[in-house]
């Protein structure tokens, strides 16, 4: 590699410098378009986790009214379930699930034996 | 220089091609630097030791499905804004003494740094105001804030050798003469003082300029999402970090050529020289790197206080410094 300290007028160098800089636009721009993903997907804005038709819908969703009445004004039963449930013990976890399945399979069966007598 | 040079000095070297290799080989250096500080293993499955790790990163990106939101995005302003940072930073890379066909003038130091470092952090700001949220708002008034001290500590980090180097010769401010002379500068008792208070500022203008810890306020991870960079995705990201690593590459190599002297006292054609050349741009990476990891992250007003403190005002004193030895 060797060195030629030619002297340029600053405006040439400028001119060259700005020639180069058009050059390399457009050989990125080219590249750039040829390589791109042609996929796009677009999203909706949201407002703190929900999407935007939430401050447009005139009423609550099913949902949120749901969850609005548990956690605003039964509050008790909903604490009872969260401290019956999530104790951290497996053990707890299991008996409260199996009792709710006991009585679930009791009803499942008088609801079949209602139904047989019925037909 | 005529038409083929010039297109060979754009497009291969060192130019464009020279500079994205030179860029993902930064960018997989600085990551395997900070992962071994962390006690990490840093990229490691693609390529030989991970090395090609920053190139599969970039095509995945570019590949990838890019996420909009409806109404608010000028993508195509974003992408122009991002190719023409780019652009001129390639271009910029001309003015160095890499450059084999030279096109060196007196002053072109000014015209360097308005292309390496002007432009492509204007274009960044556009990129990021065209594709608006709450986020990047943040984000780019932040870095806005960093700006209006980091570019003048590294523009007079950077003015004080080259005006210096470059004194009582036939074109002043010329890169390609201040590069081969400054390194009198540091055998010199009388300029040694000046030269290391220019090598602080610029340590913490560099880390500040490349928004790297502890100056990464603008993109503020955690805090503030990704801060101006929140609303890129897909190829659009892809461009925003090899802007980046881009700006990184021609960031150091204008510390490593304009205050380190870049291959001096030996030439380019030397292999002494190739190899001193190198192992001083590895040493700026080195120690950004370094710095990146031991310091974390400022809040807005420390990082303009400790911009203040240690970038700008060395740089200020090295400049007054500078001008008594000129005219004293």
């Amino acid at each position: 590699m060797t060195h030629s300290y030619s002297l340029y007028d600053p405006f040439e160098t400028t001119i060259l410098v700005f020639a180069s800089m058009f050059t390399s636009f457009l050989t990125l721009f080219l590249i750039y378009e040829l390589l791109k993903s042609k996929r796009v997907r677009e999203t909706k804005i949201y407002l703190s986790g929900e999407p935007e038709e939430i401050v447009r819908e005139p009423s609550p969703s099913v949902g949120n009214l749901y969850w609005g009445f548990i956690k605003r004004f039964a509050r008790s039963v909903f604490e009872t379930l969260i401290n019956k449930v999530q104790t951290g013990s497996l053990h707890e976890w299991f008996s409260f699930i199996s009792s709710w399945l006991g009585i679930l399979i009791i009803l499942a069966v008088l609801m079949s034996v209602l139904y047989l007598l019925a037909g | 220089m005529d038409m083929l040079q010039l297109l060979f000095a754009t497009l291969i070297f060192p130019g464009f091609v020279f500079l994205v290799v030179l860029s993902f080989l930064t960018q997989y250096l600085i990551r395997k630097l900070s992962a071994r500080m962390q006690r990490r293993m840093g990229p490691k499955y693609a390529g030989p030791v991970g090395i090609l790790q920053p190139v599969y990163d970039f095509l995945k990106l570019l590949r990838a499905k890019e996420l909009l939101k409806t109404r608010y995005s000028m993508v195509r302003a974003a992408e122009i804004s991002l190719l023409l940072g780019s652009s001129s930073l390639i271009a910029s890379t001309l003015l160095l003494p890499l450059n084999i066909y030279s096109i060196g003038s007196p002053y072109d130091f000014l015209i360097f740094f308005y292309m390496a470092s002007i432009w492509p952090i204007l274009m960044i700001i556009f990129a990021s105001l065209s594709m608006p949220g709450p986020y990047t708002s943040v984000g780019v008034s932040r870095l806005l804030s960093i700006l209006t001290v980091s570019e003048p500590a590294f523009f007079t980090g950077l003015l004080v050798p080259v005006a210096l180097a470059s004194s009582n010769t036939k074109a002043p401010l010329m890169i390609s003469i201040a590069s081969a002379r400054v390194y009198e500068l540091w055998v010199n008792p009388l300029t040694l003082p000046i030269m290391i208070l220019v090598t602080i500022s610029l340590i913490v203008a560099f880390q500040s300029k490349l928004m790297l810890p502890p100056f990464n306020v603008p993109e503020a991870e955690q805090e503030i999402i990704a801060g101006h960079e929140t609303e890129f995705s897909g190829p659009l990201l892809a461009l925003a970090i090899l802007l980046h690593d881009m700006d990184t590459v021609v960031s150091a190599l204008a510390i490593v050529y304009l205050v380190l002297g870049g291959p001096a006292p030996f030439s380019h054609s030397s292999i002494e020289g190739v190899l001193l050349l190198t192992l001083k741009y590895l040493l700026v990476i080195a120690v950004a790197t370094y710095v990146k990891n031991v310091f974390g992250r400022y809040r807005i007003d420390q990082a303009l206080v400790a911009l203040l403190k240690y970038g700008l005002t060395p740089a200020i004193v090295a400049g007054i410094l500078g001008t008594i030895y000129l005219y004293f």
